[in-house]
């Protein structure tokens, strides 16, 4: 037996994927998390699934252990040194806000207060020519602070250490020799960026979370080892790639989001198998609404993020929330309808959980319209009240001059334009056109709104993979193992020193290609992708472009190609293009992947398989009136079989509505492809 | 007939979501920095009754006047000059209210061949032509203040006119970025007019429009509403400008606010001016601040659009600096602004007293400097405004080191950015201590950053209320005010806080001191806690625990 195992640690539940490649065959399963030792609730998800962890080849796992650690701001407390004369930047923080009408505003608040920053004197130039020596004083006044207080991690962030690290590393090496149990996160190591600001708050972010994560990773690493689990421990990064236990530990800070990225990853796999390279993931719960965008097969990722205020300079993926979900609640405002953004939260919930809500939520409007089964809510696991939702919807609707059905119809409708709308304006940002695109809906209440927000977008097909409430924990069996490489690189482009790139290219790609073998991933199966962050100068933002696989850049024609890729990427995104304007380059960046082998989607194809037959029809309502509607039970679904609307789905972490205007078929891998007409 | 509820609900989100896309756009493609990092710029989609059905602004400043150049430009020319595929550029300090760096584009929209709406956006290029590279601080006349251009067709029947291109291009000191800038503004136009017609295709013009009606009477309800929540009565402060950039003598504003049931009047008609320096603010954008403090303090997260503001009422004296006309100065148009904001917060201050913070440090505080790169040996031009200290209010400090309240999202120049780019060193960035205004809740930090020079240049200065410091509210006191000194402890040690193009040799230091905020509450009351966290963080010293809290050291 050679399982391969994923788990990933949600807010109510720790969801767990096992798939055995002799049988072909998928298990799943649950179990609630646990808050106060998230471990053990991964040890419990594990054994719904697996009798003996030595079987297990490979485990990955979606650790929330250092977005809490953060979020709650449980985090070790951190002494950090920076610049002297400049000690303050993380403090003052680029002055800015988001929240403009506010005239109270209040910044975020930072991780470590005023008085554990300890200035040190020691000063380079943007040429990272020394202007002052590094100050050995104050660092040893600092170390004997930090030994006397008891201070476990420090971050240390010096001005223009991404053009010349000599002061933090000198720095380092005074604080390992008299302080070598201390943890240390150095700016130039964490991001190789420039905009100490922004490096500094990541370093100061990565020291807050080192603690708490190598704790973790070393009990989960125990606890699997003792049950005799022989496979190495592997870890979902925010990036999308996965990475071992030990290297997580080294830079925590990759780890943040490791739990919601499983789903694009997911989206990335499903692309592949699917052979659609251009993907919009949604993922609807109960307060908030993620979208992630896979276009020609890759997850649309940005060099930084912004936590709860707070910046991140880490290669990402990027996942859009929107405030809307089955929480959203419905009510009145100056005699108007509105839906959203305003929640009912976990408690007191919709109406119809009966826990005290009075206001109509957008899943007390599904409720009503038929679409939820109130006795298979969360697979039965909560029985829903639908007088509760009827009353709360009647007595909305009477101030607003509707009845019941239409004022559910509206929420459905506004809370859908909502959704749509939004994921509209990512699409422009990007210069993308949504009707290129499939949409792929997951989690809980993703499938109930899908085929409506495709419509919206002109979308015509919408994908529901094999359980949808657990396609984040399959998105991580299917990745590789993934590092990034970034250094600063100013340079003037048409002058570009295509020898000095390719140098600094082979070195990033030495360093990678040795790391990945650390990371136990065969040599063969290692692939490099070399970017480079590229601008017309004067501008701030950059646009990354990567190189072509396997040219050198000191070919000929290697730099015009270079520079129509960017003019190209460019005209995409911003609707024009200056091919006449000079271009600099910023950052070189490497991307390293290991293929670690992926359970895909196997084809279980049956031709001719007959339908499924529904368990029941009753009325549901649609927009175009109330219809007889069959409802499914996933399992009874084979692949082959074709479904016309109006139909529901049901399985135990999700429900999809098939409209009357839409058909739907099972695919040989077990999705259902629901085809829509636009509106 | 009226539209639904529904219909209208949805139509609601379209509008702000369209406005949302448009921005979008017009930050992602545009030239100038200060657009796409500050997001300088604001949007707006207007109905054909020049009415705002959506609008995203990055700037607080830019929250209520897009539509009165599309309103300005049809009283000029009349209705029949309004043409498919045209687009229109302004920037007539007078017309929009801003200075002449703001420039705004608009189109008409067209929908089956009628008139359907506008799409404005207005956003700061990196120079307009003015006498002096950048933003000159001692103009007297608007004429010294760049081009001026009234409503001008750049665009017709999608063609361009090439002459008007060529005016622009003769008579700005950056031509590339002010092109691409302009080009980045007509694909908002663009935007607009898709999304606005995509709306009409699917619910009909007619039901737009009802259902838009009906939005603009809700927001009004709202904000009738809240004036109608706050006692009625007349409330008034008055406050000093230190000078109007030229002169030396201090300049008025004075505002009296009358609450009478749903209706508010804001009478600034007691303000001074003419200013001879550039102290001018057109009668549109002293609006548009009166807008913007109304905002701050009543339904701040409600979306604006044309029913926005129906019960607020504004009056000016025509020639003061609230309503300036030609040829007064308006480079610094906003800093009366500024202050007249914090007058109105503070005179409303009795009827709002959980809400309303006291002063903030109150103004760009800006450093300009401009010379020969010795590293390209090519024109540079720095402009930055600095972060001070917010206004303390019930129940918390003020921030400490924000961006001054108009200018939103705009962020300080970080340290590696600042010294690659330009030559000079950033010697010191950090807190002032003991600038905040005492109080129960004490006022934010006031900055200090000091810059040296690498090489000779010219140095601009814009600091403000250093003679009526940001004032503290209930027993609060002031904060500290800013001072900018150069060559501090040498011989050659000089103090401004407004100059132009003063030269600076190689070696030569600028200290700059901004402002902290004004405290809230009684000092004497301050949670001994947290004078004890502020001496623990060096936010003050003993002497100031002592004074202010008479806190004794060994305490």
């Amino acid at each position: 037996m050679k399982l391969r195992v994923a788990t990933d640690i949600g807010g109510t539940f720790t969801d767990v994927v096992a798939y055995d490649p002799d049988l072909g065959r998928y298990a799943t399963a649950k179990a609630p998390s646990r808050s106060d030792d998230l471990a053990g609730g991964v040890m419990d998800a594990l054994s719904l699934v697996i009798d003996d962890p030595s079987g297990v080849e490979s485990f990955v796992h979606g650790s929330t252990v250092g977005l809490n650690a953060f979020l709650q701001r449980r985090g070790e407390r951190v002494i950090l040194l920076a610049t002297r004369g400049a000690s303050d930047v993380y403090h003052i923080a680029r002055g800015n806000r988001l929240d403009m009408f506010n005239i109270r505003y209040r910044k975020p608040i930072p991780l470590i207060p005023r008085r554990d920053i300890i200035p040190v004197g020691g000063r380079l130039d943007c040429e990272g020519d020394e202007l002052a020596p590094l100050d050995h004083d104050d660092l040893r006044r600092a170390s004997e602070r930090i030994r006397s207080e008891k201070v476990r991690s420090v971050a240390i962030a010096f001005l223009f250490s991404y053009v010349d690290p000599s002061h933090e590393l000198a720095a380092a090496g005074v604080l390992a020799e008299l302080l070598p149990e201390v943890s240390v996160s150095l700016s130039h190591q964490v991001a190789t960026e420039w905009r100490e600001y922004e490096r500094t708050a990541s370093t100061v972010m990565d020291a807050y979370i080192a603690p708490s994560v190598s704790r973790y990773m070393a009990d989960l690493s125990t606890r699997l080892n003792d049950r005799g689990m022989e496979a190495p421990l592997r870890v979902m990064q925010s990036n999308g790639g996965v990475i071992s236990a030990h290297s997580a530990s080294e830079r925590p800070l990759q780890t943040l989001l490791s739990g919601p990225v499983g789903g694009a990853a997911g989206g990335v796999a499903l692309s592949e198998v699917l052979d659609r390279s251009n993907l919009i993931c949604i993922d609807l719960g109960g307060t908030s609404f993620d979208v992630s965008l896979i276009t020609n097969g890759h997850a649309d990722s940005s060099p930084s993020a912004l936590l709860e205020g707070l910046p991140v300079l880490m290669p990402v993926v990027d996942i859009h929330t929107i405030g809307a979900g089955g929480g959203s609640l419905a009510y009145q405002e100056a005699g108007g309808l509105r839906v959203g953004p305003e929640s009912a939260g976990a408690h007191p919930g919709p109406a119809c959980y009966g826990r005290g809500g009075t206001r109509p939520t957008v899943t007390d409007a599904n409720l009503y319209l038929g679409r939820i089964d109130p006795g298979y809510f969360l697979g039965g696991n909560l029985t829903l009240d639908v007088q509760a939702a009827q009353q709360a919807l009647e007595d909305l609707g009477a101030n607003l001059d509707l009845d019941g059905e239409r004022l559910a119809l509206g929420i459905i409708e506004v809370i859908n334009a909502k959704m749509s709308q939004a994921i509209r304006t990512l699409t422009v940002e990007r210069g993308i056109e949504p009707r290129e695109f499939s949409l792929v809906a997951f989690g809980g209440a993703g499938p109930m709104h899908a085929v409506a927000l495709a419509q919206e977008l002109g979308i015509t097909e919408v994908i529901v993979p094999p359980d949808p409430g657990g396609f984040s924990a399959w998105g991580m069996l299917q990745s590789a193992v993934r590092q990034d490489f970034s250094e600063a690189f100013f340079q003037d482009f048409t002058d570009l020193d295509t020898t000095e790139v390719e140098s600094r290219f082979a070195r990033l790609g030495e360093t990678a290609v040795s790391s990945l073998l650390d990371e136990g991933v065969d040599h063969n199966a290692i692939s490099l992708i070399r970017r480079l962050d590229m601008r017309y100068q004067g501008q701030e933002h950059t646009l990354t472009v990567t190189l072509p696989n396997h040219a050198s850049p000191s070919e000929d024609g290697h730099l015009a190609a270079l520079r129509q890729r960017f003019e190209d990427t460019y005209s995409a995104r911003y609707g024009h293009s200056n091919p006449e304007a000079a271009l600099e380059t910023v950052n070189l960046r490497l991307t390293a992947l290991g293929d670690v082998g992926r359970p895909l989607l196997q084809p279980n194809y049956r031709p001719d398989h007959p339908s499924g037959s529904p368990s029941k029809t009753p009325p549901v309502l649609f927009a175009t009136g109330s219809y007889p509607t069959a409802r499914f039970h996933r399992e009874s679904l084979m692949p082959g079989c074709s479904i016309n609307g109006p139909a529901i789905v049901e399985e135990a972490t999700a429900t999809t509505v098939i409209p009357p205007e839409a058909t739907a078929t099972i695919d040989e891998y077990g999705c259902l492809i629901i085809k829509a007409p636009p509106l | 007939m009226k539209p639904d509820p529904i219909t209208i609900e949805i139509l609601r989100n379209a509008f702000i979501m369209a406005a949302e896309e448009m921005n979008a756009a017009l930050i992602r493609s545009a030239y100038t920095p200060v657009i796409y990092e500050s997001k300088d710029c604001a949007v707006a989609l207007i109905d054909s009754r020049h009415r705002v059905l959506g609008q995203s602004s990055g700037v607080p400043l830019f929250l209520g006047n897009l539509e009165a150049c599309t309103l300005a430009t049809e009283e000029m020319f009349g209705r029949s000059v309004w043409g498919q595929g045209d687009i229109w550029i302004m920037n007539d300090a007078y017309l929009t209210g801003t200075h002449m760096h703001d420039v705004t584009v608009f189109a008409p929209i067209f929908y089956q061949g009628d008139l359907a709406g506008f799409a404005a956006s207005r956003a700061h290029w990196l120079d307009i032509g003015a006498k002096d590279p950048g933003v000159p601080m001692d103009s007297t006349e608007i004429f010294q203040e760049g081009v001026r251009l009234p409503p001008t067709m750049v665009v017709r029947g999608g063609e361009p006119i090439d002459d008007i291109w060529s005016i622009i291009e003769s008579n700005v000191r950056f031509p590339r970025s002010a092109i691409g800038d302009m080009q980045a503004q007509f694909a908002v136009a663009s935007i607009g007019e898709h999304r606005l017609g995509a709306l009409f295709d699917r619910y009909g013009r007619d039901t737009v429009e009802a259902a838009a009606e009906e939005i603009f009477r809700q927001s009004e309800q709202l904000d009738r509403e809240a004036i109608r929540a706050i006692p009625d009565g007349e409330y008034t402060a008055e406050g000093f400008l230190d000078s109007d950039g030229v002169g030396d003598d201090p300049v008025r504003i004075k505002v009296k606010i009358t609450v009478e049931g749903e209706r508010l009047v804001f009478d600034l008609t007691g303000t001074d001016g003419p200013g001879q320096g550039p102290i001018n603010c057109g009668a549109v954008q002293t609006l548009s601040a009166c807008r913007l403090a109304f905002k701050y303090l009543f339904n701040s997260s409600q979306p604006v659009n044309g029913g926005t503001f129906r019960p607020l009422e504004v009056k000016t004296k025509p020639g003061s600096i609230l309503d300036a006309r030609v040829p007064a100065a308006c480079q610094f148009y906003f800093t009366p602004l500024g202050l007249m904001i914090d007058l109105i917060c503070s005179a409303l201050s009795p009827a709002l007293v959980d809400t309303v913070p006291a002063a903030h440090y109150g103004d760009g505080m800006i450093f300009q400097f401009t010379g020969i790169n010795p590293r390209t040996d090519e024109l540079f031009l720095d402009n930055e405004p600095h972060v001070g200290g917010w206004g303390a209010s019930h129940g918390q400090d003020g921030e400490d080191g924000m961006i001054w309240t108009l200018s939103g999202n705009f962020h300080d120049m970080p340290i590696e950015v600042f010294e690659s780019k330009f030559p000079a060193l950033i010697t010191e960035y950090g807190y002032r201590q003991d600038s905040a205004g005492p109080g129960k809740w004490r006022g934010g930090n006031g900055i200090i950053r000091e810059y040296r020079m690498t090489t000779d240049t010219e140095l601009s200065l814009w600091f403000e209320r250093s003679g009526n410091p940001a004032w503290g509210l209930i027993d609060g006191k002031d904060g500290a005010p800013p001072q900018v000194v150069i060559n501090q402890g040498t011989p050659r040690e000089t103090r401004r806080l407004k100059t132009n193009r003063m030269p600076l040799r190689n070696g030569d230091t600028v200290r700059c001191y901004t402002g902290g905020g004004g405290g809230y509450g009684n000092p004497l009351e301050r949670d001994p806690q947290a004078v004890q966290a502020d001496l623990a963080d060096g936010h003050i010293t003993p002497a100031y625990a002592h004074r202010h809290h008479r806190l004794n050291h060994r305490d």
